[in-house]
């Protein structure tokens, strides 16, 4: 008995370790990451010395590079693309759930189903179609197609928390479809809605194939292609690209570091849904 | 007094059918623009790319039907090969990977780290995922150039590394850590959840029968998050299919054709020799892929839960 015990207190301690290793292992290159941004190094490695507070090659990128413009860029469509995808995937997960809609399994099953399909299959016909009407290098062409079957299937899991004795009593009371929708319900899945915008953001901030295929202007390049140019052109110049890795990092960890709990709880749902 | 308001009351007719149906139609109003977006973008692109995969269009011409041309000229294509080996390779490699870890880190921390520390482990474990894979591969980049960091380490130790990126087998090992480094904390989030919900008073009941930690692992653990397991598995092969990020970034696919996968050749076909035509029918390949593989998986998990495995 106390020699299973003694070897069960091993093992445990054997795990725990390889926990802190794997720990370890996940920040290391994103500290050495940080570190490296703020030294002039060429070679791979740098001694403490070389690190130095004065942002150098964060104020080359900035100032040289289109970074600032490709910053506002991802900004702007990471915001507008959160805004709308939370608003249609509210509407559907609302009708999805509390409403009698005909055949309503069955188009949501159609709808769910287009999750499977991996996003280079419609890259081609996606990029024809901006190109014919005309959007290319346009921030529409970058928000308009990040909404997507996930966040639906998000908000309806949600709305299955809203009472419908609170929807019927709306209504008795004479309040309007769009009242009940705005004043009722969407205040009751707030906590839905801040998931949903986290994903969405940290989704279309990192979001690198289509922004790469849609623009071929500089002067609206997201992060990631402007970073994937500067590595490209920058090969040798470590902390310049390092210093732009940092800054495209940064966005998504602080809203990370604040928001945690709500970018967790939207993931796990992902796997605890029914 | 009381009576007669009541009596005025009952012959109001209920317009029980006008009401369910106007509910149907404001339901409608709802779903509508989810369903067309989505029906735009994700179906009715698909037919497109079917379409254009039996044509030959470079973008100046008006796209030209040429019939299975596009999917003939694929067999004999020797990229297309390599880049489907890579691509199962890959799916192989990295979505059991991931999902052991996951499941095994998860079952950890939830039986022996129920504390501040298991908490921050997650946290930390978690922040690859939010990466960028550009910035990512970067860093890595530096881990695993030819005087990097993994060759510094094996210097110190007196062993001379290899060329990390310059050799293709080392180089799709390199994709693939990078690929699971990134996407653990993902999966151990999903898994965790799942894990803490499976009942205690099951584990004490075995600890009780002298069940040793693996074994309550294997015979509680593992088949109380099965629905979980097989979310997790889609996920991970969906992602995994599309690899696409760390390949550009990191290898450019390289050396030769050794790390090149479908979605990789899929976007060089199209958006650096402009042959539409021929990256459809790469896409349809892709898109077949996944479908197969999906439905084994299906086979797989339902054969095994008879009841209602998948829980969608």
């Amino acid at each position: 008995m106390n020699r299973t015990k003694r070897r069960q207190s091993m093992a445990t301690r054997a795990g725990v370790v390889f926990v802190a290793a794997f720990m370890l292992l996940c920040v290391m290159p994103l500290v050495y990451m940080v570190l490296m941004s703020l030294t002039q190094s060429d070679s791979p490695y740098f001694k403490l010395s070389d690190i130095s507070l004065d942002f150098a090659n964060y104020k080359t990128i900035l100032v040289r590079n289109n970074y600032t413009q490709a910053i506002l860029n991802s900004a702007i469509v990471a915001v507008l693309a959160c805004l709308w995808t939370c608003f249609i995937s509210a509407l559907a997960g609302y009708g999805f759930e509390k409403k009698p809609i005909p055949h309503k399994e069955l188009i949501y099953k159609i709808l769910l189903a287009t999750m499977m399909i991996p996003s280079q299959v419609t890259l081609i016909p996606l990029f024809l179609i901006m190109r014919e009407i005309n959007w290319l290098n346009t921030y529409a062409a970058l928000v308009i197609p990040m909404a997507g079957a996930f966040g639906v299937m998000m908000m309806r899991s949600f709305m299955k928390s809203v009472p419908d004795v609170l929807i019927e009593a709306a209504q008795i009371d004479g309040c309007s479809e769009f009242f009940i929708f705005f004043k009722v319900v969407l205040p009751l899945v707030r906590p839905a809605t801040i998931s949903l915008t986290i994903f969405t953001f940290v989704a279309t901030w990192n979001s690198f194939i289509w922004p790469l295929v849609v623009t071929n202007e500089r002067s609206r390049y997201t992060l990631p292609v402007a970073l994937s140019l500067l590595a490209t052109n920058f090969e040798k110049n470590h902390g310049l690209v390092m210093a732009g890795s940092t800054i495209t990092f940064l966005v998504p960890f602080i809203l990370y570091c604040f928001l945690q709990k709500q970018f967790v709880a939207g993931i796990a749902l992902g796997g605890v849904k029914e | 007094m009381r009576n007669g308001e009541k009596t005025r009351a009952l012959p109001v007719k209920r317009p029980l059918m006008t009401r369910k149906r106007r509910q149907a139609l404001h339901g409608i109003a709802y779903i509508m623009p989810a369903c067309i977006i989505i029906t735009m973008f994700c179906i009715v692109t698909i037919f497109m790319a079917i379409y254009y995969s039996f044509t030959e269009y470079n973008m100046i011409n008006p796209p030209e039907f040429v019939a299975l041309k596009n999917y003939t000229k694929l067999l004999s294509d020797k990229a297309f090969r390599s880049a489907l080996v890579n691509t199962v390779k890959y799916v192989v490699i990295t979505v059991p990977a991931q999902v052991c870890i996951s499941l095994g880190l998860a079952a950890f921390l939830s039986e022996k780290l129920q504390n501040r520390f298991g908490g921050f482990a997650r946290s930390v474990m978690f922040i690859p995922y939010i990466v960028s894979g550009i910035a990512a591969s970067a860093v890595w980049d530096i881990v695993f150039m030819r005087n990097g960091l993994i060759n510094a380490a094996l210097g110190q130790v007196g062993v001379k590394g290899p060329n990390w990126l310059g050799d293709g087998n080392l180089a799709f090992l390199c994709v693939c850590i990078v690929a699971i480094w990134k996407n653990i904390g993902y999966f151990l989030v999903i898994y965790y959840a799942g894990v803490q919900g499976v009942p205690r008073d099951q584990h004490e009941a075995a600890t009780c029968d002298g069940a040793t930690p693996l074994q309550r692992f294997w015979y509680i653990t593992v088949p109380s998050v099965k629905p979980i397991t097989y979310m997790v598995v889609t996920l991970s092969i969906i992602q995994s299919f599309q690899i696409f990020d760390v390949v550009y970034q990191l290898t450019y696919g390289g050396p030769g054709t050794s790390t090149m996968t479908l979605a990789y050749i899929i976007y060089q076909a199209a958006f650096k020799d402009w042959k539409m035509g021929y990256a459809c029918a790469l896409a349809v390949v892709l898109l077949v892929f996944v479908l197969i593989v999906n439905l084994i998986q299906d086979l797989f998990f339902k054969e095994k839960t008879p009841k209602k495995g998948a829980g969608k």
